[in-house]
């Protein structure tokens, strides 16, 4: 073996650095931009991760992606923008968009290229959702957007001898009651009661919305004591927790998610729910016993109403790489490259809603959910969607936490409807 | 003759505060100072997105003090009725944990004490609950007393037991046991471990001089066992009480404060009001009351246990 003298050593290694380094030009000279910081709650990470590595490889961009668990994310957000720390791009849910933009965390997005077609192509109800409280401003894009719909487990109809689903909430207080004597379930009705922001009140607030009743005025005062329709869907739930139609453990669930795998069981006839959870139930065989497609949707009873809410991808107000967040931004929550990307991969791996109804005649999209819903059935829903303001107010995310206790004294008969209605009432105006 | 350098020329004691310095500076970054400063939060109004108030520059780091509204906080907090109701539950909770940990855990010690085939085996598997995270601890036993998927009301109907399921956490105060006791299940396996370590440090002379006095089993255990243990009681107590206050995990796992707020206390009310509300100010307030009542039990018990016996002189 030759000997290698340190000079010689010295001059190779020299050679070799400097090839590499020139060898690394290109690749650096192809980014763009600088590295934008995104962040997000954790839902499917894997997914995010794959679409933010094939924006940094078809867009050269340098996206920085960060998961953090739901129950810490806005805080977290909160506390690292007190630290100082920048990060150019992050999901928003509804109830704390408004605070972001008056605390100036986040910018609207009027003013950047593209806003304007995007505004164009959203569904208004959603378009409104997303503005400020004023209307003025757009404070994101959409993330997704969902809203409750009814399932129903056509199996145990069909063996209850129930031809078609319910159509008003008599009939399917009637169907449960049926299925209940006749030993065919123990509890046929599953609604979303869980303690979660995403159970109880988003569940009260659709079957308040069903009975034609409103439950916030123009001013976003709760005004349920004065709305029959609330009283009547009160009043209903109570009806079906003291006969036993529903499962009582549904009021300590944790999630919607721990909620709808009930469902997976094919021990109930009816559940309430966001609509993407029919994916798993119904398109999942091996998870749900419902699958394939022997859970389905039916229109939601009453007037057909339901709640509906979109969470938001939004910018950060001191982001220093505004061009690059606004970019990636529009990948995510808009129509980059004219192919919705990721509002089609979220329709597809998880069937997420956006509010962009073109994206809706797209064969792909039409093939995939035909293996779990009735695509223009959930069409026909969303024309039905209410979105609400109240959220836009700074007292909403408290009043909506600690209603909770409220509704499920309600449901449990341990507060008579009429004081528990006053009681919620009195409960929005003491923060307000 | 050569000098001793200057720098060795420390007294003692400043060779002394050279080497613990480290250990406090440490000290007051890690402990005191976010103590004060959570403290200092109680008294504020704090709005994290809001921060162009008075502030303090540590290491360059902008620390805001936000603005300062007295016993605003506190007051706010004993006005509200929610605060009463989840004071009165988390004292229960807090009361039948300890009880029930300090009682489990001295009966498993006893019991391990004795010489039996497979002891060792049984006191390494007796650790296994409480090395688990709370949260996995939760997460278990949902799998064991869930309505639908659990195993225990599986188990019974096979048996048949029962005619249908029994739903554990339907009813508020049965969840509110269920908590206990699966708390319990995790803590109690330490509070064994102290008594079993207290245990072994007892002279045998002294179980021998009690068994000539013709003292039996019970007796033994009250007039020997019972007073050598009495710091590592203390102990147990102790720390007991803290974890039951603080108990936070198993609440978010296994119920989030419902059904309504039956199983809501104060450590979950204080995280609720200071994380999902992001009100930091009263949220801090809510949980400082926990601390403040964490140090009267402790100076209750040791009046009681510890001072109570102290030889006098």
């Amino acid at each position: 073996m030759t000997a290698m003298s340190r000079r010689t050593f010295l001059v190779t290694s020299g050679a070799v650095g400097a090839s590499l380094a020139l060898a690394d030009v290109p690749r650096a000279a192809a980014q763009s931009g600088k590295p934008v910081s995104f962040s997000g709650w954790v839902f499917k990470p894997d997914t995010v991760k794959d679409y933010v590595n094939f924006y940094n490889g078809k867009h050269t961009g340098q996206v920085k992606y960060e998961a953090i668990p739901w129950a810490q994310y806005h805080p977290t957000m909160e506390t690292r923008a007190l630290a100082g720390e920048i990060v150019d791009v992050m999901y928003c849910n509804h109830n704390n968009r408004e605070r972001w933009y008056e605390n100036g965390l986040i910018r609207p997005v009027d003013d950047l290229p593209g806003t304007d077609e995007l505004k164009k192509k959203m569904t208004p109800a959603n378009l409104d959702s997303l503005k400020s409280k004023d209307g003025t401003k757009l404070l994101g894009l959409p993330y997704f957007t969902s809203l409750f719909i009814l399932m129903y487990n056509e199996p145990m109809l069909q063996q209850a001898g129930i031809k078609a689903p319910a159509r008003s909430w008599d009939e399917l207080v009637e169907h449960c009651t049926k299925l209940k004597k006749d030993k065919v379930s123990d509890t046929p009705f599953l609604p979303n009661w869980n303690n979660s922001p995403s159970g109880t009140m988003p569940q009260f607030m659709s079957d308040c919305f069903s009975e034609g009743a409103q439950v916030f005025d123009a001013k976003n005062r709760v005004i349920v004591d004065q709305e029959p329709g609330v009283a009547r869907a009160m009043e209903r739930w109570q009806k079906v927790y003291k006969a036993d139609l529903v499962n009582p453990e549904v009021l300590t669930k944790t999630s919607s998610t721990d909620t709808h795998r009930l469902f997976w069981t094919g021990r109930y006839a009816y559940h309430t729910n966001h609509s993407y959870y029919l994916k798993t139930i119904a398109g999942e065989p091996e998870n749900s016993k419902l699958a394939p497609k022997k859970a389905k949707m039916a229109m939601y009873p009453g007037n057909g109403s339901s709640y509906m809410w979109t969470d938001s991808y939004t910018v950060n107000a001191k982001t220093k790489v505004l061009e690059d967040a606004w970019k990636l931004t529009r990948f995510l929550g808009g129509n980059l490259n004219g192919d919705w990307y990721v509002q089609r991969q979220w329709c597809l791996i998880s069937g997420l809603d956006n509010p962009y109804p073109e994206m809706y005649d797209h064969p792909e999209i039409i093939q995939s959910y035909d293996r779990w819903i009735d695509l223009k059935l959930l069409r026909e829903q969303y024309k039905k969607g209410k979105v609400i303001a109240a959220y836009k107010e700074p007292w909403y995310g408290e009043y909506d936490t600690k209603a909770v206790a409220i509704v499920h004294n309600i449901i449990r008969g341990a507060t008579a409807v009429p004081k528990g209605l006053k009681e919620l009432v009195a409960l929005q105006r003491s923060l307000a | 003759m050569r000098r001793p350098r200057a720098s060795l020329r420390f007294s003692e004691a400043r060779f002394a505060v050279f080497l613990v310095l480290p250990t406090l500076v440490a000290i007051f970054v890690v402990v005191l100072f976010p103590l004060a400063y959570s403290l200092w939060l109680s008294f504020t109004d704090v709005n994290l997105l809001r921060t162009t108030g008075p502030g303090i520059e540590i290491l360059g780091v902008r620390v805001p003090l936000f603005r300062w509204i007295g016993l605003r906080n506190y007051l706010r907090i004993i006005d509200d009725p929610l605060y009463w109701s989840s004071l009165w539950r988390t004292l229960y909770f807090v009361g039948a944990f300890v009880l029930e940990a300090a009682v489990i855990g001295m009966g498993m010690a006893l019991v391990l004490q004795e010489r039996f085939g497979g002891r060792p085996v049984m006191r390494s598997l007796l650790l296994i609950p409480w090395s688990l995270s709370r949260v996995v601890v939760g997460l278990l036993w949902i799998g064991i007393l869930d309505f639908e998927f659990g195993m225990l009301n599986g188990v019974l109907a096979r048996l048949g037991l029962i005619d249908g399921y029994i739903s554990f956490l339907k009813d508020g105060f049965t969840a509110l046991n269920v908590l206990v006791s699966v708390y319990m299940w995790n803590q109690a396996p330490f509070a064994t471990l102290l008594f079993l370590a207290g245990m072994q440090s007892i002279s045998m002379d002294l179980y021998s001089a009690a068994e000539v006095d013709g003292a039996g089993y019970w007796q033994r255990f009250r007039y020997v066992t019972l007073p050598a243990l009495r710091s590592v009681v203390f102990l147990v107590l102790v720390l007991a009480t803290v974890n039951g206050f603080l108990m936070l995990d198993l609440i978010y796992v296994l119920t989030m404060g419902g059904p309504a707020n039956d199983t809501t206390t104060l450590s979950w009310l204080g995280f609720q009001t200071t994380f999902a509300f992001f009100k930091f100010g009263p949220g801090t307030a809510i949980l400082y009351t926990l601390t403040a009542l964490c140090l009267l039990l402790t100076f209750v018990y040791h009046r009681l246990i510890v001072a109570r016996f102290e030889p006098e002189g």
